[in-house]
């Protein structure tokens, strides 16, 4: 039986602040949505802001009543801007950094024009003991092998204004056909693009419902629920 | 074919593309569509292709026009408003008889409209957006893998016709995403010759390509030309996809990613113990009249449904003549029905032809 305990803390008892970057598609938007989700579930005070302004399709703000009806604070733009497709930060983000009563999530825009918003804020980032994940899916084009990461890593870096990125999560997954395989396809990628950068891999992160039976995971595994919607 | 990737429509497009055999695209950019614009950037240096982003959606038709002229396969892609600046060349392309694939991710309108997910563009698809006597062929993708297969299509089609193909996709289309297997790369020499392109005279006779002929019984046979190509698509290039046709209750058109959302819509009717049928026109011009006129014999009620007021049902009314009611459902603005919200539709007609 694969062992789902999953460390709360694994990114250390004091941070509160926790970014997920990424290529466009990799699932930045569902694990920090589900980030959110765990961290409630410690019974923190939680906020999400949704920082992607880059893509206008599938990202937090459309799953904005799911998490207040779950009592995540979800920091918009005002409502007569959500469909706006203009880049902009709403100021009550920079006011949620500095919130330490609050853990924050910034699900953050796709490649490294949304990593500029992230740039952005470093100011106020700088004060706090943030976290920033990259998540890799090695399933999309791109980030397909450790050459392609590690130039996504580089670019990233470039725009993050000295920000530093702390640790890798392996999203591989080809969303209802994921298989054990894949995941651990991912986990056996990212474990060489670690070794190459120095950052540690904080997790797998794994739909609920996929069979981990026949393969041997050495990371932890962060179970999610999939939130974009296909009909 | 490879091992499968996560893709979205918009990559799913530019990498079809490529593997047709396509190294030039240029675009100008539009949401929801920016993806693909990206995509080609990053990879077409990477097969020896050019990437070229144009300073109007003026400038990409003609520079389509240019390039297709020299013999190579040419993309553009797009959306609403961009398609429709793009018209005054999609026109000359066409009388021109030159291949070139066009896609457009189409989104609200009209006007400025929004960003969001749509299929008020199919009269301009598929009765001519641009001026003079000509059609294009336009092909609707249901999902990111067929999406993926029409691409490539379309590339074939418009060499062996001489003829502008557009993709009519919609937003949603070009956003999701979906694990897909790409087919192989296509060699750029396995590409049919075209003898009549501009590619240098000498030691052969010279090319002249143009839409242009001031007499008029000069443009008359031009004309004439270009419908014998017509009658030839008409003849052997309607495509369609039949779900649950046998025994239906009601019949359903639809196309895109309406088509896809039917999919579930069936299966949540089957629950029901309703037998909801689709007819899925994936060639929209042409549109398989013959086909639909056939199944619309079998069922008392062919139900449209679409993205839009109504634009695909004037074709399945022509189609479906007097076998059939013909009723509509549209939602406009960029809204997306829920598959049940399209079944409630359904069991509504499907009560009142009981009651009668």
């Amino acid at each position: 039986m694969i062992e789902d305990k999953f460390d709360t803390k694994i990114f250390g008892d004091n941070k509160r602040t926790f970014a997920f970057v990424g290529d466009f598609g990799s699932g930045k938007t569902e694990i920090a949505i589900n980030f959110a989700l765990l961290r409630k579930a410690l019974g923190k005070k939680v906020a999400i802001a949704d920082l992607d302004v880059v893509n206008l399709y599938f990202r937090s703000r459309e799953h904005t009543d799911y998490l207040e009806e779950r009592g995540i604070r979800v920091v918009l733009p005002s409502r007569e801007y959500r469909n706006a497709d203009v880049p902009m930060i709403t100021p009550t983000v920079m006011g949620s950094i500095s919130d330490h009563k609050v853990d924050l999530i910034l699900d953050i825009g796709g490649e490294e024009n949304g990593i500029v918003v992230l740039g952005y804020l470093s100011e106020y980032l700088f004060k706090e003991d943030y976290e920033i994940v990259l998540v890799i899916n090695g399933r999309r084009p791109f980030t397909r092998n450790e050459e392609d990461i590690v130039e996504l890593y580089s670019r990233l870096r470039e725009k993050a204004r000295g920000l530093k990125i702390n640790s890798l999560v392996n999203n591989t997954n080809l969303m209802e056909e994921t298989t054990g395989k894949i995941i651990k396809e991912g986990e056996d990628l990212l474990k060489k693009v670690s070794k190459t950068l120095s950052i540690p891999i904080a997790f797998n992160s794994v739909a609920k419902g996929v069979d981990l039976e026949e393969v041997n995971l050495e990371y932890p595994i962060f179970w999610i629920k999939r939130f974009n919607i296909v009909y | 074919m490879s091992e499968k990737i996560l893709v979205k429509g918009n990559e799913a497009f530019g990498e079809a593309a490529i593997r047709a055999g396509c190294r030039y695209y240029f675009g100008y950019p539009i949401t929801p569509q920016n993806e693909l614009i990206e995509y080609m950037s990053r990879r077409l240096p990477e097969v020896g292709g050019k990437f070229l982003q144009a300073e109007s959606e003026v400038s990409v038709v003609n520079m389509l026009y240019g390039a297709s002229c020299m013999g190579v396969r040419v993309m553009t892609s797009t959306s609403s408003p961009g398609f429709s600046l793009m018209q005054e060349g999609v026109s000359y392309i066409a009388g021109a008889e030159l291949p070139a694939v066009f896609i457009n991710v189409v989104r609200g309108g009209p006007g400025l409209g929004d960003i969001q997910p749509a299929q008020g563009d199919y009269l301009q698809a598929t009765k001519g957006g641009g001026h003079g006597d000509y059609r294009l062929i336009v092909l609707g993708p249901s999902t990111i893998q067929e999406a993926i297969k029409l691409v490539i299509l379309a590339f074939d089609l418009a060499d062996k016709y001489r003829t502008p193909v557009e993709i009519l996709a919609d937003g949603m289309i070009g956003q999701m995403m979906e694990p897909v297997e790409l087919p192989e790369m296509r060699p750029l020499d396995a590409l049919p010759k075209k003898p009549w392109a501009l590619t240098g005279a000498k030691g052969r006779k010279p090319n002249k390509i143009t839409s242009f002929d001031l007499d008029p019984y000069n443009l008359e046979k031009m004309n004439l030309r270009y419908q014998a190509t017509r009658e030839k698509i008409i003849t052997n290039e309607q495509r369609c996809e039949e779900v649950n046709i046998e025994g239906a209750d009601i019949l359903v058109v639809a196309y895109g990613t309406v088509g896809r959302i039917m999919k579930t819509v069936i299966e949540l009717a089957e629950e029901k113990s309703m037998k909801v049928g689709l007819f899925r026109p994936i060639t929209l011009w042409p549109f398989p009249y013959k086909q639909l006129e056939e199944i619309s014999k079998k069922v008392s009620t062919v139900l449209t449904v679409e993205l839009s007021g109504g634009q695909m049902l004037e074709d399945v009314k022509l189609a479906v003549k007097d076998n059939a009611n013909t009723p509509f459902y549209g939602r406009m603005g960029g809204v997306i029905p829920t598959p049940e919200e399209i079944l409630g539709q359904i069991e509504k007609l499907v009560k009142k032809r009981r009651e009668v």
